[in-house]
């Protein structure tokens, strides 16, 4: 099994390797991603893009980027155990996370662990602040996470293999190819991460039954029928294992396997001012969780959906567009656990954006979906974009975004409840862009009311999903970026803080994992061939009780990495790395009682060719 | 309780409290901290640090959390904290879900010693003759794999006896241990163990599931869902048993005191005689809980007090409350996250 998975990139490589003696033209053309909105409609709000250059100094999960890189705060139970992020105050289920621009957080909890997503599969990875229910649906309340390949197009062919080793057995393989021409392209990476994960702690013990690996598979392949038609076929493949750690040595050990399959293909047609097109995508997501390792008995839950969508955009000029999107979703639930359902979801949106003057812009949308299994809200954004000067552009976004019930919450068979209602939000945020030279800065806060949010509290002899509190979250987040070339030197530093306030309306509690401080900062410079850099994470106290007893709460923490890099080779095509990781070897816990790893070390070359 | 079993325990602790002296460093806590009062076990959830040891003192004074708080830097208790049971200088504290039992001075709670092998879902114990007996699950779903550990006092080893059959509450009579087999309405019986030579003297049919019991003049009162049960420990017969009218169906948490049955439905409390034979009709007293899950989640009665523990939300702090004998309530405690048990001392 494992063998076989293991052969499957190797054999690409092979061929890869005979292919790449040619002459390879690197001509990029014309570049295209799926999720135009992404482009098209978020020039209200605040967006942040990570690039391959950011992707690859991190570690491979989505937890490590994003908890280095940007507001949202993790929490996490133990490396590379479950990850759950907390955007804007809000909860896991209330960040959706939007794969070619496909929403893909589990049918089955809401939400996604950001621990089952390699980052190297994509060529961005790119948050968007606040609400976006409008564009993506369910979950994008605190704001969404785009996961990004691009499509080129023009004469190209291109390898890269990655290889890094480091503490605690942690490999990762990586490879990825492309391969372009006037008509056709095709993207293909393939990712292998595993680690023994059996880290120290610094008060003694070890991590034991903290093993994970995971295999996944990215596919991009397009192909231009004429001028006016494309074809293209996404598909990302994931398969993992990861064993969850013990607190204890004497518990019972447990592992979870996930496996999940996303395929989508996509007809664009460009008609003048008129681009059409039609998406169908297949998604699978499957659970096999075992309650005792020693056993073979599992339980386990899998949803499969069909999705069809239809996106219609008029572009008259430059300065207005409109977008209809039609979209049809169908869930099929099944599991161990759950009432086997299947769901029916009917969507229709439209999205307008309207450039008045160079310097006033104005966007609005509207969505409404229709299902059988629960009344669904009319869902809307609105925002304008005024650019006071040149040096200051103020943005203004308000939205109503929502949350439907899960699998899990509707029909879980010990509790789930069939008459619940989505959670829904209505929001609005104050951006302040300036841009001094090399200075970028962004200064955004955001008001967020939540209402029907969903909880599982006990009712009678069992615990059920109900939809009970109220949230008010209130907050502000700053963005910086500097890049300073001298010469052959170049200076990059990043930094991003975010202030938080959630509160229950109710008991006017702040949320249990919900800090009211993060920040991060990244610098890094480059000289030639050399490149170092240091990134630093601070998180703030954080409540782990509902009534804020402060004798149980986790204590703020600072972690920082640094890493250093040279390319070597003719034309720059072989880069060696090292980092080490959380170098001031702090002793810190993301969850109670759940150490993470101190000081620890990766190595990684890099082989473009 | 006779000398011999006195002395044995005596030497164990006072050997391990030797050996434990070295790891003292200089946070002396007060030498019988503990003696009088009642610890308040607050089983917590899956959170670690929500699992705790409440102790109210005689004179009404409460501390929170006193493993933590006298044991800092040693192992945790675990989560899912199930039971406590003493030896008469010990105090061995039951985790469910971290398989382990965690002992400590009964006087001081001072840590003495982490027993973490041979465990599957612990759940009671009991000592006979310097060894500790522990009931375990294992698999929730079969009462085929069910064991008792055994912890030598000594040395604190372990080993296991299999017993495949539901085992939950064990309490130890004449050097014998009898095990109650039921578990939420499986098992239906009560097995009369010999620790002396390891075997299962009787398995007494009492045809209902029992949940609590105690012992008074030689009878083992046994509540079960349907009746009430009285064994005779004399020759391990059923002497009597009392129906349960369909009010009182599914009654729970018998406990006896100066002749007097008490025992709960739902959040009320009944008592009776312990010779009676037709049940009360209306309850002593009643409580209002907030908690519906977790209501009357710990009861008990001692020195002319009634103790009540509500479960709470089980993810916050919750209380304990003491009524007297007819019922009035005496006094309310804040305590750790789902009280579940009183244990005197």
């Amino acid at each position: 099994m494992t063998l076989k998975k293991l052969f499957l990139p190797l054999l690409l490589l092979l061929c890869q390797t005979l292919l790449a003696q040619q002459d390879a033209v690197v001509q990029l053309k014309e570049v295209i991603i799926t999720d135009t909105q992404l482009h098209n409609f978020s020039g209200t709000q605040s967006v942040q893009q990570l690039n391959d250059s950011v992707i690859n100094k991190n570690a491979a999960s989505l937890t490590s980027l994003l908890n280095y890189n940007s507001v949202i705060y993790f929490k996490e139970n133990g490396l590379g155990m479950v990850s759950s992020p907390s955007f804007r105050g809000t909860t896991a289920q209330q960040t959706a996370v939007i794969w070619n621009g496909i929403n893909i957080n589990s049918q089955l909890n809401g939400q996604t662990d950001f621990n089952t997503v390699t980052t190297r599969d994509f060529n961005s990875v790119t948050v968007r602040a606040g609400g976006g229910s409008v564009i993506y649906g369910s979950s994008a309340i605190g704001g969404s996470i785009h996961l990004d390949n691009r499509v080129a197009f023009g004469q190209r062919f291109t390898n890269e293999l990655r290889v890094n080793y480091g503490s605690f057995n942690t490999q990762g393989y990586h490879y990825s190819t492309n391969i372009a021409s006037d008509k056709f392209s095709a993207s293909v990476s393939v990712t292998r991460n595993s680690s023994d994960n059996d880290y120290d702690y610094a008060n003694g013990g070890t991590n034991l039954n903290g093993q994970y690996y995971n295999t996944s598979l990215n596919a991009v392949v397009a192909y231009k029928v004429d001028e006016k038609n494309r074809l293209t076929f996404y598909s990302y493949l994931f398969d993992g294992e990861r064993h969850f750690s013990l607190i204890f040595p004497s518990e019972v050990k447990t592992k979870y396997r996930d496996s999940n399959t996303r395929n989508m293909l996509e007809w664009a047609g460009l008609y003048g001012k008129f681009t059409s097109k039609f998406k169908a995508a297949f998604l699978q997501e499957q659970y096999k969780y075992y309650q005792n390792i020693e056993s073979p008995g599992f339980t386990y839950g899998r949803v499969e959906s069909l999705i069809a969508k239809y996106d219609l955009l008029f572009k008259a000029g430059e300065k207005f567009k409109i977008n209809t999107v039609f979209d049809f979703m169908q869930n099929k639930g099944f599991g161990s656990d759950i009432i086997n359902k299947t769901r029916h979801i009917g969507g229709a949106s439209i999205l307008a954006t309207h450039n008045l003057t160079d310097r006033f812009m104005y966007e609005a949308g509207l969505r409404k979906e229709v299902t059988s299994n629960y009344e669904s809200p009319l869902l809307y954004s609105a925002g304008i974009k005024y650019k006071a000067t040149g040096f200051y552009t103020l943005k203004l976004n308000t939205s109503k975004n929502f949350r439907i019930p899960t699998f899990n919450d509707l029909y879980w068979m010990d509790g789930g409840n069939a008459d619940l209602m989505p959670e829904t939000s209505w929001q609005a945020e104050l951006g302040n862009a300036f841009t001094f030279g090399n200075l970028n800065f962004t200064l955004t806060g955001y008001y967020i009311k939540l209402n029907d949010m969903l909880r599982w509290v006990p009712t009678g002899s069992v615990w059920r999903p109900m939809n009970t509190d109220k949230v008010t979250t209130s907050g502000a987040e700053l963005l910086v970026a500097y890049k300073k070339a001298f010469g052959r030197h170049n200076f990059e530093v990043n930094g991003t803080y975010g202030y938080t306030d959630s509160k229950d309306e109710t008991t006017n509690k702040q949320l249990i994992y919900v800090p009211h401080h993060k920040a991060t900062g990244g610098v890094s410079y480059g000289f030639n061939k050399f490149s170092a850099y240091a990134q630093l994470l601070y998180n703030g106290e954080v409540f782990t009780r509902s009534d804020n007893d402060s004798r149980y709460n986790i204590e703020s923490y600072t972690t920082a990495n640094a890493g250093v890099a040279y390319n070597f080779g003719k034309t720059n095509t072989y880069t060696l790395g090292a980092q080490v990781l959380n170098f001031a070897n702090k002793d810190y816990v993301s969850v109670d009682s759940r150490p993470l790893p101190g000081r620890n070390y990766n190595m990684y070359l890099t082989i473009k060719f | 309780m006779n000398f011999k079993k006195y002395l044995i325990a005596f030497a164990a602790s006072a050997v391990l409290v030797s050996c434990n002296s070295d790891d003292d460093n200089g946070t002396k806590v007060e030498n019988q901290a503990f003696d009088n009062g009642t610890f308040v076990l607050n089983e917590g959830n899956s959170n670690v640090s929500s699992a705790s040891v409440t102790f109210i003192g005689d004179n009404s004074t409460v501390q929170q959390d006193i493993y933590n708080t006298v044991n800092p830097g040693k192992p945790g208790l675990g989560s899912y904290l199930q039971s406590i049971f003493f030896t008469d200088d010990l105090t061995f504290i039951i985790s469910g879900s971290a398989n382990k039992v965690t002992v400590v001075n009964r006087h001081t709670f001072e840590f003495v010693a982490n027993v973490d092998t041979n465990f599957s879902s612990p759940r009671y114990g009991a000592v006979v003759n310097g060894k500790a007996y522990i009931t375990n699950y294992a698999d929730y779903n079969t009462g085929d794999d069910d064991f008792l550990t055994v912890i030598n006092l000594t040395d604190f080893t372990t080993s296991k006896i299999q017993l495949n059959n539901w085992s939950e509450k064990i309490t130890e009579e004449n050097g014998k241990l009898y095990i109650f087999n039921g578990y939420y309405g499986s098992g239906t019986s009560v097995t009369v163990f010999n620790p002396a030579n390891n075997t299962v003297e009787k398995v007494i049919e009492l045809n209902d599931s029992p949940n609590s019991f105690d012992e008074e003049d030689g009878i083992l009162y046994v509540l079960g869902d349907s009746k009430l049960s009285k064994i005779n420990l004399s020759n391990n017969t059923i002497a009597g048993t009392v129906t349960l009218p369909e009010a009182l169906l599914y009654s729970k948490n018998l406990t006896i005191e100066d002749d007097k049955i008490y025992f709960t439905n739902d959040t009320s409390v009944y008592t009776m005689g312990v010779n009676a034979t037709t049940l009360p009709v209306t309850p002593l007293f009643s409580y209002v809980s907030t908690s519906a899950y977790g209501g009357m989640y710990g009861f008990n009665v001692e020195d002319d007090k009634i103790y009540v523990a509500e479960g709470g939300d089980f993810a916050s702090n919750s209380q304990v409350f003491t009524f007297s004998l007819t019922g009035s309530l005496l006094g309310a405690y804040n305590v750790g996250v789902g009280p579940n048990g009183f244990y005197f001392n």
